[in-house]
């Protein structure tokens, strides 16, 4: 094997403290140096030149290149052997500058040094193999699965430069929680009118026929990997066409059905066919099968008799439905939901008349809700007061450790709201901690402060809290003590509890239909917190909005075009995926299929062939840390670049 | 055989095989470069990708080809670039330490510790207190014989 030494003086930078002569004395012997050569700056255009005829004319079976860190200069001399037609993983490079020269006084010494790492380097590139980057066919196409506001603003992202998405929701409206909302914090703008605009844009704007929205749906199973997954994907039947329905109303007014209205929490009822709220959008309405009384063996036909376009737009044999959709990548947008309240049972949420959670009040306060925007107690009295209770299950080691931050705000978007509409209502804040952080969102508080019929008062521990209905109804139906404090009860015809942000129904299930992983509070894991906080730790898999984190709007809004930016970066039609050459493979001979390799990989890279009963590494989401290589008690695993004759030449060349 | 180890003095200069991850250590190694501070040449630096392919085996060949101590160098917790690697490598160590002690060598000459990409100074500390360390203990004398890398046996150093 002819291997050629190239020692760059980096100026003076390594001349100064490394003597070449001396390392080439001490290189004497080495078994295949062919020659060794040395450059003033290699890095130059002169130097890179030099490198690249220098190879064209010595023709070396690898290289070593002494010269600065690799983290420097690696990829332009990695860049500079593939121009010169050697393949760039036959080099080594060694790190004489930052970890020899600039920190070895003694010029012998240094130089000794310099020539051990080169040893380790001469004895290591022997084992090197020609690796090659491959590439495979991938999809542009994505999926985003929750259409709330992250997910709208990726999909609009994505459709907007000419991309197809699949949009999954799984309600029968998209818009997520604030299309609930009648207004928004932190500056109480209207909240339909501020997503009116998104989600006419998603549903009939110029880039709307490349976003395909399923509605009701649920991704049911995903495989495969980044540039290449497959969902198969549940649409639960809506029995209305959603193309040719024109969202008239007619069957809902004729329906004799009454159930309990879910979307307004079940402070209403709502008819077996029906919309999730008025204005909902696809403004299509959906039978609840569940209640119908066809499902009941009666041939109603009501509805379908109501429709003024005729038959054929409601269809009661529209059934589940499973489809399949292949994209390169997936954006995970289902939002979070409130802590039950009902954990903490002395709050009353569900057992005291008119303790809302905010969810609900945030229904009561709209003018789709269920009193349409009335605010009135159950019995329909005008509240004198209301307590809003702040930090429930929050920054508490029994419930949620974390703070949430948007409960605050939307406590001080209650206060301002209440007044608005009835002036005279007293309004009393129950918190542990205040939080208002950011530009905007202590104006908020300033103003609910400023409200001269809101008391804030401070409370220890919500354990302390007990909230009853009152016996004597004078100056409120309810009665909220402090245990520590008898003497400090408040009476309130209104109760509004404000639950931390917990992980949505299903969290879990998706994340194992995924492969994604959950953080310690079940929420969506993060690749990085701070540096990628949209990327889930399976490549190709994001995570925008509140199932990442607690958040507001405008966070999710940027989250899921930060998303949408790492799909649109990541993932361009007509191109191919490359595969970084240094990952993990398995030699199948010696693999013994204890599955410890899978266990430990922290990207669900490897997987197992049950028929072969061998480990299988994928390539594209093998990162190349060696972890499963270390650990596999068979030496099955090889690490590309890294083999362990690789590893141990280096050792004992950096010793001889 | 050239040997930067002996000292001028002619004491002993211990031989270091440092383990260094990519992304944390191995760029604290190059920080500590910048500052152009001056620290012992006893330390040879292997980079890994990640701490967490450090192979027992490695440690031990790094004895058996003569080196008198062993120090890995991991992202700080939580930090590892491919999110778990130094907890399996700082896993592997406690058990590595169990075997060596079995064969009476001792713990210090096998430290494993954590250096960050922004810790240049924590890195020349390091270093240079395993090169104290080692340089105290003397030479080791025990060796591994491990020329077939699953082997795992101790033996006097001839
Ligand atoms: C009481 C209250 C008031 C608030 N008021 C404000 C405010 O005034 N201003 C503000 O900025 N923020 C407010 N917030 C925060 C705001 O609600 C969130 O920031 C926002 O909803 C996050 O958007 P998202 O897209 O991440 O999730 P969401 O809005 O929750 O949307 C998620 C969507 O995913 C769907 N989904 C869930 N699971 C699945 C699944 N498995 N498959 C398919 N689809 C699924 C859901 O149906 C939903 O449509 C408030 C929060 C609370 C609790
Ligand atoms: S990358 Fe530094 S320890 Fe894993």
């Amino acid at each position: 094997m002819k291997i050629g030494v190239y020692f760059c003086n980096c100026g003076s930078n390594i001349s100064d403290k490394v003597d070449s002569q001396q390392v080439q004395q001490e290189l004497e012997g080495l078994a295949d140096v062919a020659y060794f050569k040395i450059n003033d700056l290699m890095c130059s255009d002169d130097g890179k030149q030099f490198l690249s005829d220098d190879i064209a004319a010595e023709m070396p079976d690898r290289i070593v290149i002494a010269a600065c860190s690799p983290r420097e200069h690696e990829n332009t001399f990695m860049r500079v052997l593939s121009g010169a037609g050697m393949n760039p993983y036959l080099m080594q490079m060694v790190n004489i500058r930052e970890q020899v020269a600039w920190v070895t006084d003694d010029v012998g010494k240094a130089s000794s040094k310099a020539a051990h790492f080169i040893k380790g380097a001469v004895k290591r590139v022997g084992f090197h193999k020609p690796l090659e980057k491959k590439s495979i066919e991938m999809s542009a196409y994505v999926l985003i699965i929750g259409a709330g506001p992250a997910g709208l603003k990726a999909a609009l992202s994505i459709a907007e430069t000419g991309r197809k998405v699949t949009l999954v929701e799984k309600s029968p409206a998209v818009g997520g929680q604030p299309v609930l909302y009648e207004e928004v914090f932190p500056n109480l703008e209207c909240a339909p009118c501020m997503l009116e605009p998104i989600l006419n844009e998603i549903l009939h704007g110029e880039h709307a026929e490349n976003i395909e929205i399923l509605t009701m749906s649920e991704v049911v199973e995903l495989t495969g990997f980044y540039g290449n997954f497959i969902a198969q994907i549940k649409k639960t039947p809506r029995y209305a066409d959603l193309h040719q329905c024109i969202g008239c109303g007619e069957c809902v007014s004729v329906c004799p059905v009454d159930v309990k209205n879910e979307f307004n929490n079940g402070l209403d009822d709502r008819k077996a066919i029906s919309l999730s709220f008025a204005g909902a959008l696809p403004n299509v309405p959906f039978i609840d099968m569940t209640a119908c009384l066809r499902a009941k063996g009666e041939d109603c036909r009501l509805c379908e008799q109501s429709c003024p376009l005729g038959e054929g737009i409601i269809l009661y044999d529209d059934a589940e439905e499973i489809v399949e959709r292949r994209m390169g990548a997936v954006i995970v947008a289902v939002g979070a939901s409130l802590y039950d309240a009902g954990l903490i049972p002395k709050l009353g949420a569900g057992t005291v008349p008119d303790v809302y959670t905010s969810f609900e009040f945030e229904r009561l306060l709209s003018s789709t809700g269920p009193t349409g925007g009335q605010l009135v107690t159950r019995s329909g009295k005008v509240p004198e007061s209301i307590a809003l209770i702040h930090c429930v299950g929050s920054l508490d080691s029994n419930h949620k450790e974390y703070c949430s931050g948007v409960c605050c705000q939307s406590a001080f978007k209650f206060n301002l709201m209440v007044e608005h509409k009835l002036h005279d209502t007293h309004i009393h804040h129950l918190y542990k901690e205040l939080v208002y952080p950011g530009k905007e969102e202590f104006f908020l508080y300033k103003r609910a402060k400023e409200n001269p019929n809101a008391v804030f008062t401070r409370y220890r521990n919500i354990a302390s809290l007990e909230i009853t209905a009152a016996e004597d109804k004078e100056g409120g139906s309810i009665i909220i003590k402090n245990t520590l404090y008898e003497k400090a009860a408040i009476k309130a015809d209104m109760v509004v509890l404000c639950p931390a942000l917990v992980p949505a129904k299903d969290t879990g299930k998706l994340n194992e239909v995924l492969g994604t992983t959950s953080d310690t509070y079940g929420f969506f894991e993060e690749l990085h917190g701070r540096l990628d906080s949209v990327r889930s730790k399976v490549r190709g898999i994001y995570i925008a909005g509140a199932c990442q984190s607690p958040m507001n709007i405008a966070q999710a809004m940027t989250q899921g075009m930060a998303a949408a930016g790492y799909v649109l970066n990541g993932l361009v039609e007509g191109k191919q995926l490359e595969i970084e050459p240094i990952t993990a493979s398995v030699d199948e001979e010696r693999c013994s299929g204890c599955k410890v390799c899978m266990l430990l990989c922290p990207y669900r890279a490897i997987s197992f062939d049950a028929e072969k009963r061998k480990s299988h590494v994928n390539e594209v989401l093998c990162q190349g840390c060696g972890t499963c290589v270390a650990a596999c008690p068979a030496g099955a695993m090889n690490s590309n670049h890294f083999t362990n004759e690789a590893i141990f030449a280096e050792i004992e060349g950096v010793l001889a | 055989m050239s040997d930067n180890n002996n000292g001028a003095g002619g004491g002993f200069e211990p031989k270091i095989v440092g383990f260094l991850c990519n992304w944390c250590s191995y760029a604290g190694a190059d920080k500590a470069g910048g500052s152009q501070k001056s620290y012992p040449p006893n330390v040879n630096v292997v980079k890994v990708m990640c701490s967490g392919r450090v192979d027992p085996q490695f440690v031990l060949k790094a004895y058996s080809a003569g080196a008198d101590g062993v120090l890995i160098l991991a992202c700080h917790p939580g930090d590892c670039h491919y999110k778990e690697g130094n907890y399996r490598a700082m896993q592997r160590h406690r058990m590595l330490l169990r075997v060596l002690n079995q064969h009476g060598i001792e713990s210090e000459r096998c430290r494993f510790d954590y250096v960050s990409a922004g810790e240049g100074d924590r890195f020349i500390n390091v270093l240079t207190e395993m090169v104290e360390t080692v340089r105290a203990l003397g030479p080791l004398t025990k060796a591994i014989i491990s020329d077939n890398p699953n082997s795992n046996m101790i033996e006097e150093r001839s």
